[in-house]
Protein backbone atom coordinates (compact mmCIF):
# COMPACT_ATOMS: atom_id res chain seq x y z
CA UNK A 1 0.00 0.00 0.00
CA UNK A 2 1.53 3.32 -1.05
CA UNK A 3 1.69 6.36 1.18
CA UNK A 4 -1.09 8.85 0.37
CA UNK A 5 1.33 11.73 -0.04
CA UNK A 6 3.69 10.09 -2.46
CA UNK A 7 3.35 10.84 -6.13
CA UNK A 8 4.45 8.81 -9.11
CA UNK A 9 5.05 9.93 -12.69
CA UNK A 10 3.39 8.37 -15.73
CA UNK A 11 4.57 9.21 -19.23
CA UNK A 12 2.19 9.00 -22.21
CA UNK A 13 3.12 8.07 -25.80
CA UNK A 14 3.39 11.81 -26.55
CA UNK A 15 5.95 12.02 -23.70
CA UNK A 16 3.60 14.11 -21.60
CA UNK A 17 4.18 13.56 -17.86
CA UNK A 18 1.28 12.97 -15.46
CA UNK A 19 1.84 13.14 -11.72
CA UNK A 20 -0.58 10.91 -9.78
CA UNK A 21 -1.05 9.97 -6.14
CA UNK A 22 0.75 6.68 -5.74
CA UNK A 23 -2.04 4.94 -3.84
CA UNK A 24 -4.54 5.73 -6.61
CA UNK A 25 -2.54 3.76 -9.16
CA UNK A 26 -1.33 1.07 -6.74
CA UNK A 27 -4.89 0.24 -5.76
CA UNK A 28 -6.10 -0.17 -9.32
CA UNK A 29 -3.21 -1.22 -11.55
CA UNK A 30 -1.67 -4.64 -10.96
CA UNK A 31 1.37 -3.66 -13.04
CA UNK A 32 2.11 -0.44 -11.13
CA UNK A 33 1.45 -2.16 -7.81
CA UNK A 34 4.08 -4.78 -8.74
CA UNK A 35 6.59 -2.11 -9.78
CA UNK A 36 6.22 -0.28 -6.47
CA UNK A 37 6.31 -3.48 -4.42
CA UNK A 38 9.42 -4.95 -6.03
CA UNK A 39 11.18 -1.59 -5.73
CA UNK A 40 11.80 -1.14 -9.46
CA UNK A 41 10.29 2.37 -9.28
CA UNK A 42 12.70 5.07 -8.16
CA UNK A 43 10.84 8.08 -6.72
CA UNK A 44 13.65 10.51 -7.48
CA UNK A 45 14.20 9.72 -11.15
CA UNK A 46 11.70 7.23 -12.50
CA UNK A 47 8.75 7.88 -14.67
CA UNK A 48 6.73 4.97 -15.96
CA UNK A 49 6.73 5.01 -19.76
CA UNK A 50 3.40 4.01 -21.28
CA UNK A 51 4.31 3.99 -24.95
CA UNK A 52 1.02 2.54 -26.12
CA UNK A 53 -1.22 4.95 -24.17
CA UNK A 54 -1.84 8.44 -25.56
CA UNK A 55 -2.32 11.49 -23.30
CA UNK A 56 -6.06 11.71 -23.80
CA UNK A 57 -6.55 8.06 -22.81
CA UNK A 58 -4.08 8.22 -19.93
CA UNK A 59 -5.92 11.21 -18.50
CA UNK A 60 -9.19 9.24 -18.63
CA UNK A 61 -7.57 6.23 -16.95
CA UNK A 62 -6.20 8.43 -14.16
CA UNK A 63 -9.63 10.08 -13.75
CA UNK A 64 -11.21 6.64 -13.38
CA UNK A 65 -8.69 5.41 -10.80
CA UNK A 66 -8.81 8.67 -8.83
CA UNK A 67 -12.61 8.75 -8.69
CA UNK A 68 -12.90 5.11 -7.67
CA UNK A 69 -10.23 5.51 -4.97
CA UNK A 70 -11.97 8.46 -3.35
CA UNK A 71 -15.56 7.32 -3.85
CA UNK A 72 -15.36 3.58 -3.19
CA UNK A 73 -17.78 4.00 -0.27
CA UNK A 74 -20.46 5.64 -2.43
CA UNK A 75 -23.57 3.64 -3.08
CA UNK A 76 -23.57 1.29 -6.04
CA UNK A 77 -26.13 3.28 -8.03
CA UNK A 78 -24.11 6.50 -7.89
CA UNK A 79 -20.95 4.70 -8.93
CA UNK A 80 -22.72 3.03 -11.84
CA UNK A 81 -24.12 6.38 -12.97
CA UNK A 82 -20.62 7.87 -12.84
CA UNK A 83 -19.19 4.90 -14.78
CA UNK A 84 -21.87 5.22 -17.46
CA UNK A 85 -21.07 8.93 -17.86
CA UNK A 86 -17.33 8.14 -17.88
CA UNK A 87 -17.70 5.63 -20.73
CA UNK A 88 -19.87 7.93 -22.82
CA UNK A 89 -17.15 8.07 -25.48
CA UNK A 90 -16.99 7.08 -29.15
CA UNK A 91 -15.87 3.58 -30.12
CA UNK A 92 -12.28 4.73 -30.78
CA UNK A 93 -12.09 6.12 -27.27
CA UNK A 94 -13.51 2.90 -25.89
CA UNK A 95 -10.95 0.69 -27.69
CA UNK A 96 -8.11 2.96 -26.57
CA UNK A 97 -9.32 2.71 -22.98
CA UNK A 98 -9.60 -1.06 -23.27
CA UNK A 99 -6.02 -1.33 -24.55
CA UNK A 100 -4.76 0.91 -21.74
CA UNK A 101 -6.71 -0.91 -19.03
CA UNK A 102 -5.43 -4.20 -20.38
CA UNK A 103 -1.82 -2.98 -20.45
CA UNK A 104 -1.98 -1.58 -16.92
CA UNK A 105 -4.13 -4.50 -15.69
CA UNK A 106 -6.88 -2.38 -14.15
CA UNK A 107 -9.36 -5.17 -13.53
CA UNK A 108 -12.51 -3.26 -12.58
CA UNK A 109 -12.08 -0.89 -15.54
CA UNK A 110 -11.54 -3.88 -17.85
CA UNK A 111 -14.71 -5.49 -16.54
CA UNK A 112 -16.63 -2.28 -17.07
CA UNK A 113 -15.44 -1.94 -20.68
CA UNK A 114 -16.08 -5.60 -21.50
CA UNK A 115 -19.61 -5.20 -20.16
CA UNK A 116 -20.13 -2.03 -22.17
CA UNK A 117 -18.99 -3.59 -25.44
CA UNK A 118 -21.05 -6.70 -24.68
CA UNK A 119 -24.14 -4.52 -24.23
CA UNK A 120 -23.35 -2.67 -27.48
CA UNK A 121 -23.57 -5.90 -29.49
CA UNK A 122 -26.02 -8.02 -27.47
CA UNK A 123 -29.30 -8.77 -29.21
CA UNK A 124 -28.56 -6.53 -32.21
CA UNK A 125 -28.85 -7.40 -35.88
CA UNK A 126 -25.62 -8.24 -37.68
CA UNK A 127 -25.67 -5.22 -39.99
CA UNK A 128 -26.15 -3.00 -36.97
CA UNK A 129 -23.28 -4.63 -35.05
CA UNK A 130 -20.98 -4.18 -38.04
CA UNK A 131 -21.93 -0.51 -38.18
CA UNK A 132 -21.42 0.00 -34.43
CA UNK A 133 -18.02 -1.71 -34.41
CA UNK A 134 -17.15 -0.21 -37.82
CA UNK A 135 -16.38 -3.59 -39.35
CA UNK A 136 -16.00 -3.02 -43.08
CA UNK A 137 -14.07 -6.12 -44.01
CA UNK A 138 -15.87 -9.00 -42.33
CA UNK A 139 -13.63 -11.60 -43.96
CA UNK A 140 -16.36 -13.79 -45.42
CA UNK A 141 -16.23 -14.45 -49.18
CA UNK A 142 -19.26 -13.09 -51.07
CA UNK A 143 -20.48 -16.72 -51.40
CA UNK A 144 -20.15 -17.38 -47.65
CA UNK A 145 -21.87 -14.12 -46.80
CA UNK A 146 -24.72 -14.89 -49.16
CA UNK A 147 -25.01 -18.40 -47.72
CA UNK A 148 -25.17 -17.01 -44.14
CA UNK A 149 -27.80 -14.44 -45.11
CA UNK A 150 -29.86 -17.15 -46.75
CA UNK A 151 -29.51 -19.54 -43.80
CA UNK A 152 -30.09 -17.05 -41.01
CA UNK A 153 -32.21 -14.24 -42.51
CA UNK A 154 -33.48 -13.26 -39.04
CA UNK A 155 -29.91 -12.43 -37.90
CA UNK A 156 -29.51 -9.58 -40.42
CA UNK B 1 -10.33 11.61 -37.16
CA UNK B 2 -11.25 8.47 -39.01
CA UNK B 3 -13.36 6.02 -37.07
CA UNK B 4 -11.31 2.91 -36.39
CA UNK B 5 -12.69 -0.58 -36.73
CA UNK B 6 -12.60 -2.97 -33.77
CA UNK B 7 -10.28 -5.37 -35.61
CA UNK B 8 -7.76 -2.69 -36.54
CA UNK B 9 -7.11 -2.02 -32.93
CA UNK B 10 -8.05 -4.84 -30.59
CA UNK B 11 -5.89 -7.95 -30.42
CA UNK B 12 -7.72 -11.28 -30.82
CA UNK B 13 -7.09 -12.07 -27.17
CA UNK B 14 -9.21 -9.11 -26.03
CA UNK B 15 -11.98 -9.89 -28.51
CA UNK B 16 -11.94 -13.45 -27.19
CA UNK B 17 -12.47 -12.11 -23.67
CA UNK B 18 -15.36 -9.91 -24.76
CA UNK B 19 -17.05 -12.84 -26.51
CA UNK B 20 -16.66 -14.99 -23.39
CA UNK B 21 -18.97 -12.55 -21.60
CA UNK B 22 -21.71 -12.55 -24.19
CA UNK B 23 -24.52 -14.95 -23.19
CA UNK B 24 -24.43 -18.17 -25.21
CA UNK B 25 -27.80 -17.50 -26.81
CA UNK B 26 -26.38 -14.48 -28.68
CA UNK B 27 -23.26 -16.20 -29.99
CA UNK B 28 -24.78 -17.98 -33.00
CA UNK B 29 -25.67 -14.58 -34.36
CA UNK B 30 -22.27 -13.05 -33.54
CA UNK B 31 -20.53 -15.82 -35.46
CA UNK B 32 -21.84 -14.30 -38.67
CA UNK B 33 -20.58 -10.79 -37.93
CA UNK B 34 -17.00 -11.43 -38.83
CA UNK B 35 -15.06 -14.47 -40.03
CA UNK B 36 -12.55 -14.28 -37.19
CA UNK B 37 -15.41 -14.42 -34.69
CA UNK B 38 -16.83 -17.36 -36.60
CA UNK B 39 -13.70 -19.42 -36.01
CA UNK B 40 -13.31 -18.20 -32.41
CA UNK B 41 -16.89 -19.10 -31.45
CA UNK B 42 -16.98 -22.40 -33.37
CA UNK B 43 -13.92 -23.73 -31.51
CA UNK B 44 -14.93 -26.43 -28.96
CA UNK B 45 -12.33 -25.03 -26.53
CA UNK B 46 -14.12 -21.69 -26.67
CA UNK B 47 -17.43 -23.46 -25.92
CA UNK B 48 -15.79 -25.10 -22.90
CA UNK B 49 -14.33 -21.81 -21.60
CA UNK B 50 -17.55 -19.96 -22.26
CA UNK B 51 -19.49 -22.55 -20.26
CA UNK B 52 -17.24 -21.99 -17.24
CA UNK B 53 -17.78 -18.21 -17.50
CA UNK B 54 -21.58 -18.46 -17.58
CA UNK B 55 -24.01 -18.50 -14.66
CA UNK B 56 -26.50 -21.34 -14.21
CA UNK B 57 -29.47 -19.05 -14.61
CA UNK B 58 -31.68 -20.32 -17.42
CA UNK B 59 -34.99 -21.68 -16.24
CA UNK B 60 -36.50 -24.30 -18.56
CA UNK B 61 -39.89 -25.97 -18.36
CA UNK B 62 -42.29 -27.63 -20.74
CA UNK B 63 -45.82 -26.51 -21.27
CA UNK B 64 -48.56 -28.41 -23.10
CA UNK B 65 -46.05 -31.23 -23.64
CA UNK B 66 -44.88 -29.72 -26.93
CA UNK B 67 -42.99 -26.51 -26.28
CA UNK B 68 -39.98 -25.76 -24.12
CA UNK B 69 -39.93 -22.34 -22.44
CA UNK B 70 -36.75 -20.57 -21.39
CA UNK B 71 -36.43 -17.69 -18.95
CA UNK B 72 -33.11 -15.96 -18.25
CA UNK B 73 -33.35 -15.55 -14.46
CA UNK B 74 -30.20 -13.46 -14.23
CA UNK B 75 -31.53 -10.93 -16.76
CA UNK B 76 -34.86 -11.02 -14.92
CA UNK B 77 -33.10 -9.89 -11.76
CA UNK B 78 -30.82 -7.30 -13.37
CA UNK B 79 -33.19 -5.66 -15.84
CA UNK B 80 -35.73 -3.43 -14.21
CA UNK B 81 -38.53 -4.84 -16.21
CA UNK B 82 -41.34 -6.65 -14.47
CA UNK B 83 -42.55 -8.46 -17.55
CA UNK B 84 -41.29 -11.96 -18.07
CA UNK B 85 -39.16 -12.39 -21.20
CA UNK B 86 -39.76 -15.91 -22.40
CA UNK B 87 -38.12 -17.73 -25.28
CA UNK B 88 -40.07 -20.56 -26.83
CA UNK B 89 -38.46 -23.50 -28.65
CA UNK B 90 -40.13 -26.54 -30.22
CA UNK B 91 -39.02 -29.86 -28.79
CA UNK B 92 -36.44 -31.69 -30.89
CA UNK B 93 -38.77 -34.44 -32.08
CA UNK B 94 -41.83 -34.29 -34.21
CA UNK B 95 -44.31 -36.87 -32.96
CA UNK B 96 -47.38 -38.27 -34.64
CA UNK B 97 -49.32 -38.45 -31.38
CA UNK B 98 -48.97 -35.57 -28.91
CA UNK B 99 -45.80 -36.39 -26.97
CA UNK B 100 -45.66 -36.16 -23.22
CA UNK B 101 -42.22 -34.83 -22.54
CA UNK B 102 -40.96 -33.65 -19.22
CA UNK B 103 -37.68 -32.24 -17.99
CA UNK B 104 -35.73 -34.70 -15.86
CA UNK B 105 -32.54 -32.73 -15.37
CA UNK B 106 -29.75 -30.79 -16.98
CA UNK B 107 -25.99 -30.73 -17.33
CA UNK B 108 -23.56 -28.34 -19.07
CA UNK B 109 -26.13 -26.81 -21.41
CA UNK B 110 -27.93 -30.09 -22.11
CA UNK B 111 -31.45 -30.76 -20.94
CA UNK B 112 -32.57 -34.33 -20.21
CA UNK B 113 -36.10 -34.93 -21.46
CA UNK B 114 -38.25 -37.94 -20.79
CA UNK B 115 -41.08 -39.26 -22.85
CA UNK B 116 -43.15 -41.34 -20.47
CA UNK B 117 -42.54 -45.03 -20.73
CA UNK B 118 -40.58 -44.80 -23.97
CA UNK B 119 -37.28 -42.99 -24.21
CA UNK B 120 -35.03 -40.20 -23.00
CA UNK B 121 -33.61 -37.33 -25.02
CA UNK B 122 -30.44 -35.36 -24.28
CA UNK B 123 -30.86 -32.00 -25.97
CA UNK B 124 -28.88 -28.78 -26.30
CA UNK B 125 -31.65 -26.27 -27.06
CA UNK B 126 -29.15 -23.66 -28.29
CA UNK B 127 -27.29 -25.74 -30.86
CA UNK B 128 -30.22 -28.04 -31.57
CA UNK B 129 -27.98 -31.07 -31.10
CA UNK B 130 -29.84 -34.00 -29.55
CA UNK B 131 -29.53 -37.69 -28.82
CA UNK B 132 -32.28 -40.20 -28.24
CA UNK B 133 -31.76 -42.88 -25.57
CA UNK B 134 -34.09 -45.84 -25.58
CA UNK B 135 -34.55 -47.78 -22.36
CA UNK B 136 -37.14 -50.23 -23.67
CA UNK B 137 -34.84 -53.26 -23.34
CA UNK B 138 -34.36 -52.58 -19.62
CA UNK B 139 -37.99 -51.70 -19.12
CA UNK B 140 -39.23 -54.89 -20.75
CA UNK B 141 -36.81 -56.99 -18.68
CA UNK B 142 -37.57 -55.46 -15.35
CA UNK B 143 -41.14 -54.32 -15.86
CA UNK B 144 -41.10 -51.14 -13.83
CA UNK B 145 -44.33 -50.11 -12.18
CA UNK B 146 -46.83 -47.67 -13.61
CA UNK B 147 -46.19 -47.36 -17.32
CA UNK B 148 -48.63 -44.54 -17.64
CA UNK B 149 -47.27 -42.50 -14.75
CA UNK B 150 -43.72 -41.77 -13.70
CA UNK B 151 -41.39 -44.71 -14.16
CA UNK B 152 -38.22 -43.97 -12.25
CA UNK B 153 -37.76 -43.48 -8.55
CA UNK B 154 -34.37 -41.85 -8.81
CA UNK B 155 -32.65 -40.36 -11.83
CA UNK B 156 -29.79 -38.09 -12.65
CA UNK B 157 -27.71 -36.59 -15.44
CA UNK B 158 -24.05 -35.62 -15.05
CA UNK B 159 -20.74 -35.02 -16.78
CA UNK B 160 -17.82 -37.29 -16.01
CA UNK B 161 -14.79 -35.09 -16.73
CA UNK B 162 -12.29 -37.93 -16.30
CA UNK B 163 -13.77 -39.73 -19.32
CA UNK B 164 -15.26 -36.69 -21.10
CA UNK B 165 -18.58 -38.51 -20.94
CA UNK B 166 -22.19 -37.66 -20.13
CA UNK B 167 -24.00 -40.18 -17.94
CA UNK B 168 -27.70 -40.71 -17.34
CA UNK B 169 -28.60 -42.69 -14.21
CA UNK B 170 -31.94 -44.37 -13.61
CA UNK B 171 -33.01 -46.26 -10.52
CA UNK B 172 -36.29 -47.85 -9.59
CA UNK B 173 -37.88 -50.55 -7.46
CA UNK B 174 -39.67 -53.37 -9.22
CA UNK B 175 -42.95 -54.92 -8.13
CA UNK B 176 -41.09 -57.42 -5.90
CA UNK B 177 -39.45 -54.58 -4.01
CA UNK B 178 -36.06 -55.08 -5.63
CA UNK B 179 -33.97 -51.99 -6.44
CA UNK B 180 -32.39 -51.51 -9.86
CA UNK B 181 -29.77 -48.99 -10.84
CA UNK B 182 -28.63 -48.45 -14.44
CA UNK B 183 -26.48 -45.93 -16.23
CA UNK B 184 -26.24 -44.87 -19.87
CA UNK B 185 -22.90 -43.59 -21.21
CA UNK B 186 -23.25 -41.20 -24.14
CA UNK B 187 -19.63 -41.72 -25.14
CA UNK B 188 -19.84 -45.51 -25.44
CA UNK B 189 -23.52 -45.37 -26.38
CA UNK B 190 -24.28 -48.25 -24.02
CA UNK B 191 -26.03 -49.18 -20.77
CA UNK B 192 -24.23 -50.34 -17.64
CA UNK B 193 -26.01 -52.25 -14.86
CA UNK B 194 -24.94 -50.83 -11.50
CA UNK B 195 -27.01 -53.37 -9.58
CA UNK B 196 -23.85 -54.69 -7.91
CA UNK B 197 -23.29 -51.37 -6.18
CA UNK B 198 -26.54 -51.96 -4.30
CA UNK B 199 -25.14 -54.00 -1.43
CA UNK B 200 -28.30 -53.61 0.59
CA UNK B 201 -31.79 -52.55 -0.48
CA UNK B 202 -32.10 -48.78 -0.67
CA UNK B 203 -35.87 -48.80 -0.78
CA UNK B 204 -36.33 -46.63 -3.87
CA UNK B 205 -40.07 -46.89 -3.41
CA UNK B 206 -41.83 -43.85 -4.83
CA UNK B 207 -38.89 -41.46 -4.34
CA UNK B 208 -39.47 -39.34 -7.45
CA UNK B 209 -36.14 -37.70 -6.89
CA UNK B 210 -33.97 -35.90 -9.40
CA UNK B 211 -30.31 -36.35 -8.51
CA UNK B 212 -28.41 -33.28 -7.53
CA UNK B 213 -24.84 -33.55 -8.80
CA UNK B 214 -22.30 -31.94 -6.48
CA UNK B 215 -18.67 -32.75 -5.60
CA UNK B 216 -18.53 -35.72 -7.98
CA UNK B 217 -21.58 -37.41 -6.48
CA UNK B 218 -25.33 -37.61 -6.92
CA UNK B 219 -27.62 -36.73 -4.03
CA UNK B 220 -31.19 -37.89 -3.70
CA UNK B 221 -33.86 -37.45 -1.07
CA UNK B 222 -37.13 -39.45 -1.04
CA UNK B 223 -40.10 -37.18 -1.74
CA UNK B 224 -41.44 -38.21 1.71
CA UNK B 225 -38.47 -39.31 3.84
CA UNK B 226 -39.23 -41.90 6.51
CA UNK B 227 -36.70 -40.41 8.91
CA UNK B 228 -34.37 -37.41 8.98
CA UNK B 229 -31.53 -39.84 9.78
CA UNK B 230 -29.69 -40.98 6.66
CA UNK B 231 -32.40 -39.30 4.60
CA UNK B 232 -30.07 -38.19 1.81
CA UNK B 233 -28.64 -40.91 -0.42
CA UNK B 234 -25.29 -40.23 -2.09
CA UNK B 235 -23.76 -42.09 -5.04
CA UNK B 236 -20.08 -41.37 -5.61
CA UNK B 237 -19.36 -41.51 -9.32
CA UNK B 238 -15.66 -42.38 -9.08
CA UNK B 239 -15.89 -44.89 -6.22
CA UNK B 240 -19.22 -46.26 -7.47
CA UNK B 241 -20.46 -46.57 -3.90
CA UNK B 242 -23.55 -45.46 -2.02
CA UNK B 243 -23.55 -43.64 1.29
CA UNK B 244 -25.99 -41.49 3.24
CA UNK B 245 -26.06 -38.27 5.24
CA UNK B 246 -28.73 -37.03 7.62
CA UNK B 247 -31.16 -34.21 6.97
CA UNK B 248 -31.91 -31.62 9.70
CA UNK B 249 -33.72 -33.09 12.74
CA UNK B 250 -36.75 -30.87 12.01
CA UNK B 251 -37.64 -32.85 8.89
CA UNK B 252 -41.02 -34.59 9.29
CA UNK B 253 -42.20 -37.55 7.23
CA UNK B 254 -45.28 -35.65 6.12
CA UNK B 255 -43.23 -33.02 4.28
CA UNK B 256 -42.62 -33.35 0.55
CA UNK B 257 -38.89 -32.73 0.29
CA UNK B 258 -36.61 -31.83 -2.59
CA UNK B 259 -32.95 -30.99 -3.04
CA UNK B 260 -31.51 -28.04 -4.89
CA UNK B 261 -28.23 -26.19 -5.28
CA UNK B 262 -28.10 -22.69 -3.75
CA UNK B 263 -24.93 -20.63 -4.01
CA UNK B 264 -22.91 -23.79 -4.58
CA UNK B 265 -24.31 -25.49 -1.45
CA UNK B 266 -26.60 -28.48 -1.09
CA UNK B 267 -30.03 -27.32 0.05
CA UNK B 268 -33.15 -29.25 1.12
CA UNK B 269 -36.56 -27.61 1.09
CA UNK B 270 -40.17 -28.49 1.86
CA UNK B 271 -43.43 -26.73 2.61
CA UNK B 272 -44.05 -26.84 6.34
CA UNK B 273 -47.78 -27.49 6.84
CA UNK B 274 -47.56 -26.58 10.54
CA UNK B 275 -46.13 -23.09 10.11
CA UNK B 276 -47.39 -22.42 6.55
CA UNK B 277 -43.86 -21.59 5.54
CA UNK B 278 -41.35 -23.02 3.12
CA UNK B 279 -38.31 -24.19 5.04
CA UNK B 280 -35.07 -24.05 3.09
CA UNK B 281 -32.14 -25.76 4.78
CA UNK B 282 -28.73 -24.95 3.32
CA UNK B 283 -25.76 -27.19 4.15
CA UNK B 284 -23.15 -24.43 4.32
CA UNK B 285 -20.27 -26.87 4.71
CA UNK B 286 -20.51 -30.02 2.70
CA UNK B 287 -21.20 -33.12 4.85
CA UNK B 288 -21.00 -31.10 8.09
CA UNK B 289 -24.30 -31.79 9.83
CA UNK B 290 -24.05 -28.80 12.19
CA UNK B 291 -23.81 -26.45 9.21
CA UNK B 292 -27.49 -26.94 8.13
CA UNK B 293 -28.87 -23.40 8.23
CA UNK B 294 -32.58 -22.58 8.03
CA UNK B 295 -34.13 -19.89 5.82
CA UNK B 296 -37.88 -19.44 5.76
CA UNK B 297 -40.25 -17.98 3.22
CA UNK B 298 -43.80 -17.34 4.44
CA UNK B 299 -45.62 -19.14 1.60
CA UNK B 300 -45.22 -22.02 -0.82
CA UNK B 301 -42.00 -21.50 -2.72
CA UNK B 302 -39.72 -23.52 -4.96
CA UNK B 303 -36.23 -21.99 -4.93
CA UNK B 304 -34.63 -21.73 -8.37
CA UNK B 305 -31.73 -19.29 -8.43
CA UNK B 306 -29.81 -17.05 -6.06
CA UNK B 307 -28.90 -13.90 -8.03
CA UNK B 308 -27.40 -12.14 -4.99
CA UNK B 309 -26.69 -12.98 -1.36
CA UNK B 310 -30.03 -11.53 -0.26
CA UNK B 311 -32.36 -12.37 -3.13
CA UNK B 312 -33.85 -15.65 -4.21
CA UNK B 313 -35.79 -16.22 -7.42
CA UNK B 314 -38.31 -19.02 -7.31
CA UNK B 315 -41.66 -20.34 -8.25
CA UNK B 316 -44.10 -19.21 -5.59
CA UNK B 317 -47.77 -19.57 -4.81
CA UNK B 318 -49.79 -16.48 -3.97
CA UNK B 319 -53.24 -16.98 -5.56
CA UNK B 320 -51.47 -18.64 -8.48
CA UNK B 321 -48.03 -19.99 -9.34
CA UNK B 322 -45.72 -17.27 -10.61
CA UNK B 323 -42.05 -16.39 -10.61
CA UNK B 324 -41.03 -14.12 -7.74
CA UNK B 325 -37.98 -12.55 -6.19
CA UNK B 326 -37.94 -12.96 -2.43
CA UNK B 327 -35.69 -10.60 -0.46
CA UNK B 328 -34.36 -12.06 2.79
CA UNK B 329 -33.32 -8.75 4.34
CA UNK B 330 -36.76 -7.20 4.01
CA UNK B 331 -38.44 -10.60 4.45
CA UNK B 332 -40.89 -9.97 1.69
CA UNK B 333 -41.63 -10.68 -1.93
CA UNK B 334 -39.90 -7.99 -3.84
CA UNK B 335 -41.14 -8.55 -7.33
CA UNK B 336 -43.56 -10.65 -9.20
CA UNK B 337 -43.30 -11.14 -12.91
CA UNK B 338 -46.25 -10.49 -15.12
CA UNK B 339 -46.80 -12.73 -18.06
CA UNK B 340 -49.72 -13.66 -20.22
CA UNK B 341 -48.29 -16.28 -22.48
CA UNK B 342 -48.26 -19.38 -20.33
CA UNK B 343 -49.36 -20.88 -17.10
CA UNK B 344 -46.79 -22.12 -14.61
CA UNK B 345 -47.81 -25.44 -13.18
CA UNK B 346 -46.41 -26.41 -9.81
CA UNK B 347 -46.13 -30.05 -10.79
CA UNK B 348 -44.35 -29.31 -14.08
CA UNK B 349 -40.85 -30.72 -14.02
CA UNK B 350 -38.35 -28.00 -14.65
CA UNK B 351 -34.65 -27.23 -14.33
CA UNK B 352 -32.29 -24.33 -13.93
CA UNK B 353 -29.18 -24.74 -16.06
CA UNK B 354 -26.27 -23.05 -17.80
CA UNK B 355 -26.75 -22.45 -21.52
CA UNK B 356 -23.79 -23.59 -23.59
CA UNK B 357 -22.61 -24.28 -27.12
CA UNK B 358 -20.98 -27.54 -26.06
CA UNK B 359 -21.25 -30.55 -28.37
CA UNK B 360 -22.06 -34.10 -27.32
CA UNK B 361 -19.29 -36.70 -27.75
CA UNK B 362 -21.20 -38.12 -30.73
CA UNK B 363 -21.39 -34.67 -32.39
CA UNK B 364 -17.61 -34.44 -32.50
CA UNK B 365 -17.26 -37.88 -34.06
CA UNK B 366 -19.78 -37.17 -36.80
CA UNK B 367 -18.87 -33.53 -37.13
CA UNK B 368 -17.82 -33.52 -40.78
CA UNK B 369 -20.68 -35.73 -41.78
CA UNK B 370 -23.41 -33.76 -40.10
CA UNK B 371 -22.15 -30.22 -40.16
CA UNK B 372 -24.61 -28.93 -42.72
CA UNK B 373 -27.54 -30.65 -41.12
CA UNK B 374 -26.68 -29.29 -37.67
CA UNK B 375 -26.42 -25.72 -38.92
CA UNK B 376 -29.99 -25.90 -40.11
CA UNK B 377 -31.21 -27.03 -36.72
CA UNK B 378 -29.27 -24.19 -35.09
CA UNK B 379 -30.93 -21.64 -37.32
CA UNK B 380 -34.28 -23.11 -36.54
CA UNK B 381 -33.93 -23.23 -32.77
CA UNK B 382 -32.32 -19.85 -32.31
CA UNK B 383 -35.12 -17.82 -33.87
Amino acid sequence: MGSPLKKIMLCSSEKEIFSVEEQVMVQHSVIINNMIEDGSYNYEESKIPLDCVDSKTLKKVIDYCTYHTHHHNDNQEDLEAWDAQFLNVDSNGLYDLLMAANYLEIRNLLDLIYRTIKNMIKGKKIDEIRRILNIKDHGFTPEEEEQNRKEYPHFY
Amino acid sequence: MEKKSIHDILPVELIHRILLRVPAKHLARLRCVWKLWYSLISDPHFAEMHFHHSPASTYVFIENDTMAYFVDLDALFRDNNDALQVRKVSLPFKMKSPPRFEVLGSCRGFVLLHQHGRFLVVWNPLTGSSKLISYSHIASRFKPRGWSSFDFDVYGFCYDASHDDYLVFLGWQNEHGRDHFHCFSLRTNSWIDFGDALLKPLGFDNWQSCGLFLNGAFHWVPSRPKDYRDAILIFDLKERTFSTISAPEQLRTSYYSSLTLLGGCLALYYYNDDSYKTDIWVMKEYKVHSSWTLYQIPFRFQPLYLPSAMDLIGKGYDYEWELYIYNFREERLQRRFEHHCFFIDYAAADAVYTESLLPLPSDLKDKDKEENEEEEVTAHTLK
